[in-house]
């Protein structure tokens, strides 16, 4: 459960956002979580009551979006969402596979007034 | 009605960490103070090759060792015996060590006199790998016992090691651990990782990893 020290870091980056752009409060967060990038979107929205606590970010709201783990086998070529997959090629078996997206969480946007 | 403001940002979540990990590997060149970030999993040896790495380097460069824990201080006092500089850096409860964490750290190490500072990261395979310490070079420790399947159940923290070291080779014969099948494993998901097989215990291995360290505290001071 790596979930609340990852917010706490990402709250650390949106401040240094608002503070340049001269924004106090922010109504809502959009963040995308890539499927590979072992962060749960479960585990994230339970944590996020307790990591904007006392911050200025206590009452936003806050969206996820979850992005297909998409590889491609580096011995067939083959692209196909690794997850469904169970990590593995469902051309040929192979388990030496190139990510190409959804291995990150990203601070897509930040809605406010 | 109330006018709402939509800022693209496109950052990653750990933007912030990754920019005060950039600017302590800049301080760190400026001052010839190499970091070695040291990760594994709980029981894996850390502590112990950690021993047999300050032995193998202690004659020839200084070295500073920060020991990351949730808590306690048993592996500081174990790790002064072997004549390095230590402090033990308590997390309080958090499983992993970021940039700021680290740069606290190496203040209180004071690394004015000190070539080599090795974090002795917390033993967790996860949440460590996700953060940046500003290290030179990141190291891990996999060791026989935990199975050579392991880089394909924790792909981030293979990805970001510049070494593996497989400990506790000593007990190959009694489990079914195959060092080719793992090698393999670990290179799928870093073409670039060099690894090496050692027995901390008996000392095996132990010169290649002491001389692989030494050639990066060099070129790093050069």
């Amino acid at each position: 459960m790596h979930e609340l020290g990852i917010l706490n870091s990402m709250i650390h980056t949106i401040q240094n956002v608002v503070n340049e752009q001269g924004i106090t409060e922010v109504d809502k967060l959009v963040i995308e979580i890539g499927e590979l990038s072992g962060i749960v979107p479960h585990y994230i929205e339970e944590c996020w009551p307790a990591a904007r606590y006392k911050t200025f970010m206590e009452n936003t709201e806050l969206e996820l979006i979850v992005i297909p783990g998409m590889v491609k086998c580096r011995d067939c070529g083959e692209v196909f969402n690794a997850v469904s997959a169970d990590l593995s090629c469902p051309k040929c078996g192979s388990r030496n596979m190139e990510i190409l997206e959804g291995n990150d969480m990203i601070i897509k946007e930040i809605i406010c007034k | 009605m109330e006018e709402f403001k939509v800022l693209e940002i496109k950052q990653s979540v750990f933007a912030d960490n990754d920019r005060q990990a950039d600017e302590m590997r800049r301080e760190l060149k400026k001052k010839k103070v190499f970091l070695l970030n040291l990760m594994s999993s709980p029981g894996s040896g850390k502590t112990t090759t950690l021993s047999r790495t300050i032995e193998a380097l202690r004659d020839e460069m200084k070295i500073g060792v920060m020991e990351a824990d949730i808590d306690s201080d048993v592996d500081a006092r174990e790790i002064e015996k072997f004549g390095a500089k230590v402090i033990q850096l308590h997390t309080g409860g958090m499983c992993h060590l970021d940039a700021e964490m680290t740069r606290q750290g190496l203040e209180g190490l004071d690394t004015q006199d000190v070539d080599l500072a090795i974090l002795e990261n917390v033993g967790n395979l996860v949440c460590p790998a996700e953060f940046d310490t500003g290290a030179v070079k990141n190291a891990m420790i996999l060791s026989v016992p935990e199975g050579d399947d392991k880089p394909l159940k924790y792909p981030l923290i293979f990805q970001v090691c510049d070494v593996v070291l497989i400990n506790k080779i000593d007990v190959l014969p009694y489990f079914d651990f195959d060092m080719e099948e793992c090698r393999k494993n670990i290179l799928i998901r870093n073409p670039k990782a060099k690894i090496i097989p050692i027995c901390a215990k008996t000392g095996e291995g132990i010169e290649e990893w002491a001389d692989w360290l030494r050639g990066q505290v060099k070129e790093w001071k050069s």
